[in-house]
């Protein structure tokens, strides 16, 4: 924590990234969105000494240990963002509410395919969710980020922030014009609970029907703060018992237990998480 | 694991936040001053720090992230009369700013992954395309549903 060179080195990355900005990039009916928080992940993996051999070691196990806390703040400030739309969301039509469920559709589909892959406990890390901070850290808490489980969901979470938004973007665009889905249903859908991902999505199908833009972005935006209000509570309650049951129907006899998160660890983040553990 | 220790890295991360918040601000022409953001970032820290507290002394297996969502909420409810104060305050701090720190962290500590991701990088990123696409698919065609079913359209 006492390491200054890490946090300067991120001082540098963040001011560059924010400098360099938001990038709209057009592709076909596609409005692919790239945000800072992109070119600050991908600088600050190419610091590596792999590549540019600006940070060692010591400095990225630290940077792993700091994720955990530095997430909390925006934890915060996500709650303070479903505080003042809670009315509405309540007003707001069933159907919102009901589609929410719709995030467990990630569980039938990509736990079977994630074992069949051969991916092993990672497989409930990675699929329980659509991985994003909140989900990261409640794997963190439930099995430490150092663990099997813990590497899936950091995985997921890396694809998800650098392909995330062409992924939504393509995707979105591709049901909304091979499908007879409605784009009030597509829109609803976008809101995943990433801002990055909903502002892809619900860009690509403002940019298909300009007429429905005011309705196309509130339906997109409401969704998403209710992703964001019922993410922790989704995956702690429903997500992650589903995933285990559903991990346990496909081993049978194979099945390796749930790893808990490793007490001797000095990583800040997952301690955080012990204390609440024990 | 001491509060101290967390209570440091909170302010680490929420001084690197205000620089960002300041450059950001600067960059869309809609200059929000370090002095009119700290308040905001000292609120949202306060409720960090709470809920990480609270985690460690309730001996209920909450985790801080449950309490801290839930405490940013309600202390922004219309109904809750801290929320005309802390609303403006918080909303001096960018969303997206907040997020970008974390990710310069996230990708220096990427960087140590780099051979496990290559190893089985390419099916987590299989993976990755269906958990998204189960996620969109599944909201997508319940809100489809009850959209007809109620007569929306």
């Amino acid at each position: 924590m006492k390491n200054y060179k890490l946090h300067i080195i991120v001082i540098v990355l963040v001011i560059i990234a924010e400098v360099i900005g938001t990038i709209t990039v057009p592709i076909a009916q596609v409005k692919i969105v790239l945000l800072p928080m992109l070119f600050a992940l991908i600088m600050g993996i190419l610091l590596a000494p792999k590549f540019l051999k600006v940070v060692n070691d010591k400095d990225m196990a630290d940077a792993g240990s700091l994720i955990g806390l530095t997430l909390m703040l925006l934890m915060a400030k996500y709650g303070t963002q479903i505080g003042p739309n809670l009315p509405q969301i309540i007003n707001s039509s069933p159907a919102l509410i009901l589609q929410e469920i719709g995030n467990l559709g990630t569980v039938l589909l990509a736990i079977p395919l994630a074992l069949a892959l051969g991916l092993n406990r990672e497989s409930i890390g990675a699929a329980h969710s659509i991985a994003r901070e909140p989900n990261v850290a409640v794997i963190g808490d439930r099995y430490g980020l150092d663990s099997p489980e813990g590497e899936g969901v950091l995985g997921v979470y890396l694809v998800g922030t650098v392909f995330g938004t062409i992924i939504i973007g393509l995707m979105v665009s591709a049901f909304d014009a091979f499908t007879a889905l409605h784009p009030y249903a597509l829109a609803m859908a976008s809101g995943v609970g990433s801002a990055s991902m909903m502002t892809a999505g619900v860009g690509s199908l403002v940019a298909a029907h300009p007429d429905m833009e005011s309705m196309l972005t509130a339906l997109g935006a409401a969704s998403n703060m209710l992703s964001g209000l019922d993410g922790v509570y989704m995956s702690i309650w429903l997500a992650l018992p589903f995933s285990e049951f559903m991990y346990r129907k496909i081993k049978g006899k194979n099945a390796t237990p749930p790893s808990v998160p490793n007490p001797e660890n000095n990583n800040s983040d997952i301690d955080v998480f012990k204390d609440v553990a024990n | 694991m001491n509060l101290k220790h967390s209570l440091f890295v909170l302010l680490i991360t929420a001084g690197i936040t205000l620089i960002g918040n300041t450059v950001k601000s600067l960059r869309i022409g809609a200059f929000v001053s370090p002095i009119e953001a700290i308040p905001g970032l000292l609120i949202l820290l306060a409720i960090a720090y709470l809920g990480i507290v609270l985690a460690k002394v309730i001996p209920v297996k909450i985790p801080a992230v449950a309490y801290i969502v839930t405490f940013g909420m309600l202390f922004t409810l219309p109904a809750c009369p801290l929320s005309e104060f802390i609303n403006p305050l918080v909303a001096k701090v960018d969303f997206l700013a907040l997020c970008t720190p974390i990710l310069a962290y996230a990708g220096i500590y990427a960087g140590s992954n780099l051979e496990t991701l290559a190893k089985s990088g390419w099916r987590i990123v299989v993976v990755s395309i269906f958990v998204m696409l189960g996620t969109y698919l599944g909201s997508a065609l319940i809100a489809q549903g009850v959209l007809m079913a109620i007569g929306q359209i």
